[in-house]
């Protein structure tokens, strides 16, 4: 049986800021944030105006100033890429309570343009640049050089623990981009939308730069432009507007760890603990599921939490895209925009999945803008999940279509 | 030549451990409660949530959880690639990140998830002695 929170609000809107990728005129994080906005609001006819919680990874008194909106409800929860999951768990929190009625998420973060604005409006997520952090203490001797050089710890134990091969994760690899292929937004779409575009083999996979073993630069994630917005509003004014609801019919967070240190298990997150939540609050499970949209940070972010969110047993879930169950036209989509590995990835991806659910569950994954044919699946129920940090924070939503 | 990597910034309750590393002792942080070992050090029990917590000197042998081979680094590491970062098992329980020595890093199959490894210490300042591990 579904719980009080379930379908207490639903997403009305998700939309992507003007330019994405690897804009010719580098763009600041205020910058996406704002374009993506003004396009959730033109898209669902709600006006900025009427936005009464405001909700960012690290943003959201700076936006409500810049909107000029004196909001009832203010979170600005940064735990990395999952936080956007995580907002929509609180969204449907304080809609349920009465407290707002239209909830605002937004992202932007220049990831790629930080390079050219040399650190200048780039923003993001936060971290401690304390020297006296745990991190900086015991990690930062040794010479870890960002999420890479972590996440590839996990690969290694998941190798030893279920005699699985970086051969077998680069799998997810090669079905991602057929996904992107079918993408004209994504970075990968093809060769002509960049030098490394187009179709991928396992080999190919395999003969890529070694970013740190067993991490090949194809086992990673893109570093991109991204901003994204998305409109949560109380199931009233969701039957209302001319958008198609997508209903929140579970939503749960948690995580296992801050630094990896703490980790306990390798090749386990606490995606099987948010997602445990989520079902149960949709009164679904993971065989209801008809897609999934799972951050892809790595290759093992997606075969770890496929296991975790049920979908696969423990030490299979790369078997999904090698069986071609994740590919386009499988028994179980996932990662229809192309994923972080060849779609777009800006620091924290949790948005992108959040406004590609949404699109498919509408059916407006192929609005002649942002899709080719075949990209359009006929999923009705969609389990995504955000990962954030060193493999530590983990957001779960459970979204139905109308 | 000087030291040319991250030096760690000792703070007031993890001073025992680099006060410990620079005469060459692993120290480690222990709960007088529950008599568990953790790591890193904190300012209260992570398992029974205690404050009592003493320092005890490690027996220096662990074990390897797991590693990577890190290909891209940055600063004075960028010149040392690829080297071996590997997670520690101690014999105390509880684990540690390091960069591994006495392992090719060039054949990452030959290294061994479990094998025996020892603490040694680098002198990167006066006051900062770095404990890398080292297979046994
Ligand atoms: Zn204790």
């Amino acid at each position: 049986m579904p719980g009080e929170l379930s379908r207490a609000a639903a997403i009305v809107g998700a939309t992507e800021a003007n330019e994405i990728g690897y804009p010719e005129t580098p763009k600041t994080s205020l910058q996406l944030h704002i374009e993506a906005i003004k396009n959730v609001s033109d898209q669902t006819g709600i006006p900025i105006s009427r936005i009464d919680g405001i909700f960012s990874a690290g943003w959201s008194s700076e936006l409500a100033e810049h909107l000029g909106l004196h909001p009832r409800y203010i979170d600005t929860t940064a735990v990395g890429g999952c936080s956007f999951e995580m907002h929509v768990h609180h969204a449907l929190a304080a809609i349920h309570a009465g407290i707002i009625d239209v909830a605002l998420i937004s992202h932007g973060e220049a990831g790629w343009s930080a390079r050219a604005n040399k650190g200048r409006g780039t923003g993001g997520f936060r971290g401690s640049g304390d020297p006296w952090s745990p991190g900086a203490q015991f990690s930062s001797a040794y010479g870890l050089s960002g999420a890479p050089s972590n996440y590839a710890h996990a690969m290694t134990r998941h190798n030893y623990r279920y005699g699985t091969t970086p051969t077998d994760f680069a799998h997810i690899a090669v079905v991602t981009r057929q996904w992107a292929m079918l993408n004209p937004r994504a970075i990968m779409f093809s060769p002509e939308s960049n030098p490394g575009g187009g179709p991928i083999s396992v080999e190919d996979v395999q003969k890529a730069r070694l970013i740190a073993w067993p991490l090949t630069l194809l086992h990673c994630c893109l570093v991109t432009d991204y901003g994204g917005a998305v409109l949560v509003a109380n199931p009233e004014i969701a039957r209302s507007v001319r958008t198609k609801p997508v209903w929140i019919a579970g939503a749960g967070e948690s995580m296992s760890h801050s630094n990896m240190l703490e980790m306990e298990d390798f090749t386990a997150t606490s995606a099987a603990a948010s997602s445990a939540t989520a079902y149960k609050m949709a009164g679904m499970g993971p065989e209801e599921m008809e897609m999934a949209m799972i951050y892809d940070s790595f290759t093992v972010t997606a075969g770890i939490t496929a296991e975790m969110l049920g979908l696969a047993p423990r030490g299979e879930g790369f078997r999904l895209w090698q069986n071609g169950d994740a590919a386009p036209g499988g028994r179980l989509p996932i990662n229809t925009n192309g994923g972080g590995l060849s779609f777009n990835h800006s620091g924290m991806y949790g948005m992108q999945l959040l406004v590609e659910a949404y699109r498919q569950l509408t059916g407006t994954a192929e609005d002649g803008v942002n899709g080719l044919t075949g990209k359009q699946t006929s999923a009705r129920s969609c389990v995504v999940n955000g990962t954030g940090g060193s493999l530590s924070t983990t957001g779960t939503l459970v979204l139905v279509a109308d | 030549m000087p030291y040319d990597k991250p030096i760690p910034d000792p703070s007031p309750h993890t001073r025992p451990f680099w006060d410990g590393a620079r005469a060459g002792k692993l120290m480690l942080p222990r709960c007088t409660n529950c008599n568990r070992v953790h790591w890193y050090p904190r300012l209260i029990c992570p398992y029974c949530h205690a404050r009592e917590i003493e320092w005890i000197e490690g027996s220096g042998g662990g074990r390897i959880h797991t590693f990577a081979v890190q290909h891209r680094a940055f600063g004075g590491w960028a010149t040392e690639t690829p080297f071996v970062t590997a997670y520690i098992d101690l014999n105390e329980g509880d684990r540690m990140l390091t960069v591994l020595r006495g392992v090719d890093p060039t054949k990452p199959e030959t290294i061994q998830i479990g094998a025996k490894v020892r603490v040694e210490f680098e002198p990167a300042s006066e006051d900062v002695h770095i404990p890398f591990w080292r297979l046994a």
